[in-house]
């Protein structure tokens, strides 16, 4: 078995460069780069290297995501560390000349913000501000490589810890940690762990170790090693020798990623029976998820692994005592097992000592580490970043998303999915951690922040949520099915102006009703988009009822379409556009819009490039 | 079990056990709490939140579901709190907005004092018999008979239950546990196919059964789990296991072969293996893909039906403690046709005589076949089917072999005939009756031979204790033999009358006779028939036939009180060891029954004391039976009991009118 390497680099943007080559052309190959075309990219390139006889001086190597999907396709330039955006195959033959013959980085092609053009990644910020502990390796190894990973100090932690700890130490060191459970709930992963180890001794039903991969596609993408090595220090402690990766079957290449890093894996004994070794023995099977929202529910995932409908079941036994057939089970996500080697690796206190911090022996006494976050929405940089928790939602807005776009108001932003409650402008000094979250009437959740600028309304973005969650909603519990259900016709109705003041009231107490007594966190957390729309966006729902208005001018029913006669220059645009042909006027001369059968589409907005069609 | 702690229910103290359920708790209690998806006999929903209530703990409160909810700590319960009545409310609102029209929705409302709803929805249900969710039926389908082919389709607001595909799956066996846990009449049973007069009462009966199965059985016998085998540490542990051709009742090996490993390690599927479709009890197992060792098919997989407890007891009598010998003699006496138990008593008896020199390896054909010999006794099985050699002396059965090695051998008359478990030319089946008066005679006076389906009284006698003394037992020989050919003659099971009981029957009158069961049996007859019937009805009926059988055995020249004799190995230890097993136990009823001093004297004549105080005893209550039953001392039915039974007629009268000597 080769040993993995001792090195030790330490900084994020450090990699190892193979010495024959002069540098390195790495392409992004995520999901959103891959869409992008990013496999014809690096075809082109590799035809336009040897054409320029530079195939023995430049390597195209392939990365995970960067996360900076906005600027996607990326490729970074080796070893200067030149990062370029929004690649087309085009741009290609100008790199190659003027920069990798030349030495001329091609400045277009480089990455701009208002102070200025932002040659290297690092100095992006929104790259530099970012605290990588799950996503250590993104955009910097190659997925399909275990070498790759290995270079980077993977399976150090693991060897380490498997050579040199007891499994109780380990329990301990999570524990101290203070590492809360990244799928949402927030539970700490220590004591999960010490709960199935315990949980062992007392049954002597042998334990399973499982990755819930309903999420977090990205770090499987780009890093699955990390995984598979976070879950190996989990069936350490509790002594597993069985693990399963439950993955959302739509996440097409982490299954391929992941199969070859397990095969890798294998191949190196990291997994299989006498791993490095030692007496342990650790295999880890891929079960395919059905995708639906509510199946990454943990008791979902166990019961689908054991062969039943993924639904949450009615228990008051955790699955750490009583999981997957009945056996001792840790689920933990993918962050959370990604993040675990680094925490056996720098040691419990340093982990601890990022975020706010915990008080030593209180697990639940704050919100240590780093979190991912996804940025999507209104917002100038969707993507994702890994920053410590306790960061303000402000500065995640302002730093690491550039703000809104087109200088327009922030409304809001819905904070851990669509369960998540929306937090208005005005609280941008909130922290995003845990408790403060949860006080705040949302969750941690998935990380995702949807931004919401002043352009959406609430009543139709709140309306939307509802329909997802509704038909996402497994049906089992009254409050949730009923409730959401109810809930869905009474946003209808405010949406379309047929809603009255009751309606209110009634929403209201559907919320808390669901908050308060459904029976798994889907139909509890469900509740926080309603509540935290009625707390902080009242006036703009009441407009919907009291004036049968809509106040950003979104909802369909309550608005109507005009063209300004004394903007309009009759160029005929939006009398081409319309799906429904009712705009008339003739060349050169101002155009009309019959309201009545105008289907409000918004296509004559979208396409009149002088702003003479007007939403009332 | 019995941990008692003290809850406080509405400020109110109260003890209850730890790990009780809380519902049951509240409503022993009185509370009135609310519920739907909750069925007695059920497991708990936990869906439909109506019986929530709230918990404080450590100054912590919490709303929680009663309903799958255990006492475990110290906690304060409050059923009527603000939140509690609150949510209730809403929840019993968006019932009724969407289920307006059923009366179990209208009663909930009623009750949680919800007049109306606000929440009318685009699905608002106007059926009065509409499916309200609750799951009971699916839970029915899984937990009453072990299958799930009702189960929820669809999510969110289109969760609905259907069968797989929503078609009909032609695995319903219509058993209609489903329809009888439904509380709004949404399930219906459509048809009855036999048109018995009165198909309800047949249901509701059928149901108790179900739900005794889906509630006792895992506390009582883990009939579903593991069949029959279940008994085989019970019978060890009260030394009723026959041990090497009845010798002993109990062995240290006795861990290899018993539930336990059948279980863990055998028994492939918790379900029925198909004995009787719908049956929730399902004791029939099955082990799959299992390898044979040796014969016809050695080195194929095969699925095997069994074992049952008396395969595995039979294990045992040939002192064979290896459950790989258990399951492959059980699947190669099912493929060739041949009964497990009569190749095992014949087998314990056959090892016994060559370990005690009756017979030797000349005599086998050269097989050592000393107890335990596992490859030697699947020899002799295939020796059997195939015809050839010392098989087929063995497959003649013991009373023939007694009589060819008496004859051809030089064997030991006595010594055979008392060692040699069989009766009326049958072998003994696989419980030791040696200290079971009542079962010793529940084997000799079975009218078709020793086996334990007319009167298995082992288990009432020696492990319930249920029939004491001398009268009970003679008793017990007068009712049971005719109430098990009932229920045979009607083509019913008797496992699902005496394995599982109802959780009172200890405080039953005649527990033995478990009443409420017994009463199932006449309601099943009822509601097919229309006729009711009771005890004295029922023993008329079985009676005519019960002395029918006698009058054929008389006949057939098996009917009289020279065959109804057990071999003393039955009744009692033949050698010095078995005596020596039991010592300490022995020695006792010598002095405290018999007034003998056993000091002093030695085992061969402490065996002769106690053999003719336990023959004697046979004797007793054989008079006692054949005169409760009708019969002559020679046990022949009297002319008088076939008049009164109507069944004297003049063929019947003119085998039985020359021995009517009494």
């Amino acid at each position: 078995m080769n040993q993995p390497n001792s090195s030790t680099a330490e900084t994020n943007q450090e990699i190892c460069r193979p010495r024959d080559f002069r540098g390195e052309l790495l392409i992004c190959s995520g999901s959103g780069c891959t869409a992008n075309a990013a496999d014809e990219i690096r075809n082109e390139l590799a035809r336009l290297l040897t054409e320029h006889n530079l195939s023995n001086t430049y390597r195209i190597g392939m990365t995970g995501c960067h996360g900076f999907c906005a600027a996607g396709p990326i490729m970074i330039v080796q070893p200067e560390g030149i990062f370029y955006r929004k690649l087309t195959i085009k741009v290609l033959d100008r790199i190659v000349r003027e920069h990798l013959i030349e030495g001329k980085p091609v400045e277009s092609l480089l990455f701009k913000d208002t102070v200025g053009t932002i040659p290297k990644r690092e100095d992006i910020p929104f790259f530099s501000r970012q605290v990588l502990i799950s996503q250590r390796n993104k955009g910097l190894i190659d997925p399909e490589s275990i070498d790759s990973y290995i270079g980077r100090d993977g399976y150090l932690a693991f060897t380490r810890t498997l050579r040199n700890r007891q499994p109780e130490e380990v329990i301990q060191s999570i524990i101290d940690s203070g590492l809360r459970g990244r799928g949402g709930g927030g539970f700490p992963t220590g004591l999960k762990w010490r709960a199935c180890r315990d949980a062992v001794v007392s049954s002597g039903l042998s334990p399973i170790v499982v990755c819930n991969a309903d999420h977090g596609m990205m770090q499987l993408e780009s890093d699955p090693h990390s995984v598979i090595e976070g879950m190996l220090i989990g069936a350490f402690a509790v002594g597993a020798s069985e693990g399963v990766i439950y993955l959302r079957n739509t996440y097409h290449l982490a299954r391929k990623r992941l199969e070859i890093a397990l095969a890798q894996a294998a191949e190196k004994g990291f997994l299989g029976t006498r791993i490095a070794q030692s007496a342990m023995s650790f295999t880890i099977r891929i079960h395919r998820g059905a995708g639906a929202f509510i199946g990454g529910e943990s008791s979902s995932v166990v019961a689908s692994i054991s062969g039943s409908i993924p639904e949450p079941q009615a228990r008051t036994i955790r699955n750490a005592v009583k999981g997957v057939h009945g056996r001792p089970t840790v689920v933990n996500n993918v962050e959370t097992w990604a993040t675990v080697p680094v925490i056996m690796h720098k040691g419990a206190d340093w982990f601890a000592a990022i975020g706010t911090g915990i008080r030593k022996g209180e697990p639940l006494s704050g919100s240590s580490g780093t979190k991912v976050f996804s940025l999507i929405g209104d917002i100038a940089y969707p993507g994702q970043i890994e920053i410590p928790l306790g960061t303000s939602l402000g500065d995640v807005i302002a730093r690491f998303g550039g703000g809104v776009p087109k200088q327009i108001p922030l409304k809001a932003v819905q904070i851990g999915g669509p369960t998540g409650g929306y937090i208005p402008a005005s609280r941008l000094d909130l922290k995003l951690d845990f408790d403060s979250l949860k006080a705040a009437g949302t969750i941690l959740g998935s990380g995702e922040l949807i931004v919401l600028s002043e352009k959406k309304c609430i009543a139709d973005s709140l309306k939307n949520t509802i329909e997802f969650l509704a038909d996402e909603s497994c049906g089992q519990c009254t409050p949730c099915r009923e409730g959401l259900n109810i809930a869905r016709s009474i946003l209808r109705r405010i949406t379309e102006g047929n809603a009255t003041a009751d309606d209110l009231d009634g929403l209201r107490e559907l919320g808390l009703t669901m908050r308060e007594t459904s029976m798994c966190q889907f139909g509890v957390t469900a509740a926080n988009p309603i509540l935290t729309a009625l707390d902080s966006f009242l006036p703009e729902l009441r407009a919907h009822i009291d004036q049968k208005r809509c106040p950003a001018r979104v909802c369909k029913s309550l608005i109507r379409y005009e063209i300004n006669a004394e903007r309009c220059t009759g160029c005929t645009m939006c009398a081409r556009a319309c799906p429904v042909s009712v705009i008339s006027g003739e060349r050169k001369k101002p155009h009309r819009i019959d309201s009545t059968r105008c289907i409000r589409c918004g296509t004559c907005f979208e396409v009149c490039k002088f702003d003479a069609v007007e939403v009332k | 079990m019995a941990d008692k702690i003290t809850i406080r229910i509405n400020g109110n103290a109260i003890k209850a056990t730890r790990g009780a359920n809380l519902l049951k708790v509240l409503q022993e209690n009185g509370c009135d709490i609310p519920t739907l998806c909750a069925h007695r006999d059920l497991s708990p929903g936990g869906t439909c939140r109506m019986c929530l209530v709230e918990l404080e703990s450590s100054g912590v409160r919490s709303l929680v579901t009663s309903c799958n909810c255990t006492v475990d700590a110290d906690v304060d319960v409050f059923t009527e709190s603000e939140p509690v009545i609150r949510n209730r409310k809403r929840l019993a609102e968006m019932y009724l907005g969407r289920f307006p029209n059923v009366p179990v929705i209208r009663e909930l409302a009623a009750r949680c004092g919800v007049a109306s709803s606000r929440f009318s929805s685009p699905v608002t249900d106007p059926n009065p018999r509409a499916c309200i969710l609750c799951g009971r039926c699916v839970r029915a389908c899984k937990e009453f008979v072990i299958e799930r082919i009702l189960d929820f389709a669809g999510k969110g607001i289109n969760r609905h239950v259907a069968m797989p595909f929503n078609e009909m799956d032609e695995h319903c066996v219509g058993c209609s546990s489903c329809a009888y846990v439904c509380p709004t009449g949404a399930i219906r049973i459509v048809d009855d196919l036999n048109q018995p007069v009165n198909p309800q009462l047949i249901r509701d009966h059928g149901m108790k059964v179900n739900a005794e199965m889906a509630t006792l059985d895992k506390m009582q016998n883990r009939m579903r789990e593991v069949g029959t085998a279940n008994i085989v540490e019970v019978m060890d542990k009260y030394e009723l296991l026959p041990v090497m051709n009845y010798r002993f009742g109990s062995h240290p090996d006795t861990p290899k072969i018993d539930s336990k490993v059948l279980k863990s390690r055998y028994f492939t599927q918790e379900m029925a293996d198909g004995c009787w479709r719908g049956c929730s009890m399902a004791c029939a197992k099955a082990v799959d893909n299992y390898t044979l060792r040796t014969g016809p098919y050695k080195g194929q997989k095969v699925c095997v039906d069994g074992p049952e407890y008396e395969t595995s007891g039979g294990g045992a009598n040939m002192g064979c403690f290896d459950p790989d010998f258990i399951v492959e003699y059980n699947f190669y006496c099912d493929t060739y046709g041949i009964d497990t138990i009569s190749f095992a008593t014949t087998m314990g008896f056959v090892m016994e005589a060559f370990e005690a020199g009756q017979i030797t390896e000349h005599h086998t054909g050269g097989l050592k076949l000393n107890f335990g010999a596992v490859d030697d006794a699947l020899e002799v099985l295939h020796q059997m089917a195939r015809g050839e050699g010392f098989g087929v002396d063995v497959g003649q059965g013991i009373r023939w072999l007694k009589e060819k090695w008496v004859r051809e051998y030089g064997a030991d008359r006595q010594f055979l005939q008392d060692i040699g478990m069989e009766c009326k030319g049958l072998e003994v089946s696989e419980y030791l009756p040696k200290e079971s008066l009542a079962q010793q005679a529940g084997y000799g006076l079975a009218i078709k031979g020793p086996q334990h389906d007319e009167a298995w009284l082992i288990f009432m006698d020696m492990v319930n204790n249920q029939i004491p003394t001398f009268e009970d037992k003679a008793e017990a020989l007068y009712y049971f033999p005719l109430f098990r050919t009932w229920f045979g003659l009607m083509g019913l099971c008797k496992i699902i009358w005496n394995d599982v009981v109802p959780a009172n029957n200890k405080f039953e009158k005649e527990a033995a006779k478990i009443p409420d069961h017994v009463n199932n049996y006449f309601k099943y007859w009822e509601g097919m028939t229309g006729i009711p019937l009771n005890e004295e009805s029922m023993l008329l009926q079985s009676a005519r036939v019960y002395n029918l059988q006698r009058v054929m055995s008389v006949l057939l020249g098996y009917g009289t009180r020279e065959y109804d004799r057990m071999p003393y190995r039955g009744m009692g230890p033949v050698t010095p060891p078995e005596y020596e097993w039991r010592k300490d136990y022995f020695d006792k009823q010598l002095r405290d029954i018999l007034g003998v001093d056993p000091e002093g004297k030695s085992t061969e004549e402490k065996i002769r004391i106690l053999r003719a105080h336990r023959e004697d005893q046979y004797e007793k209550v054989t008079d006692v039976v054949y005169r409760r039953r009708g019969w002559t001392k020679n046990g022949v039915p009297k002319l008088s009991r076939l008049k009164e039974l109507g069944i004297d007629l003049p063929e019947i009268v003119a085998i039985v009118r020359d021995r009517q000597d009494d």
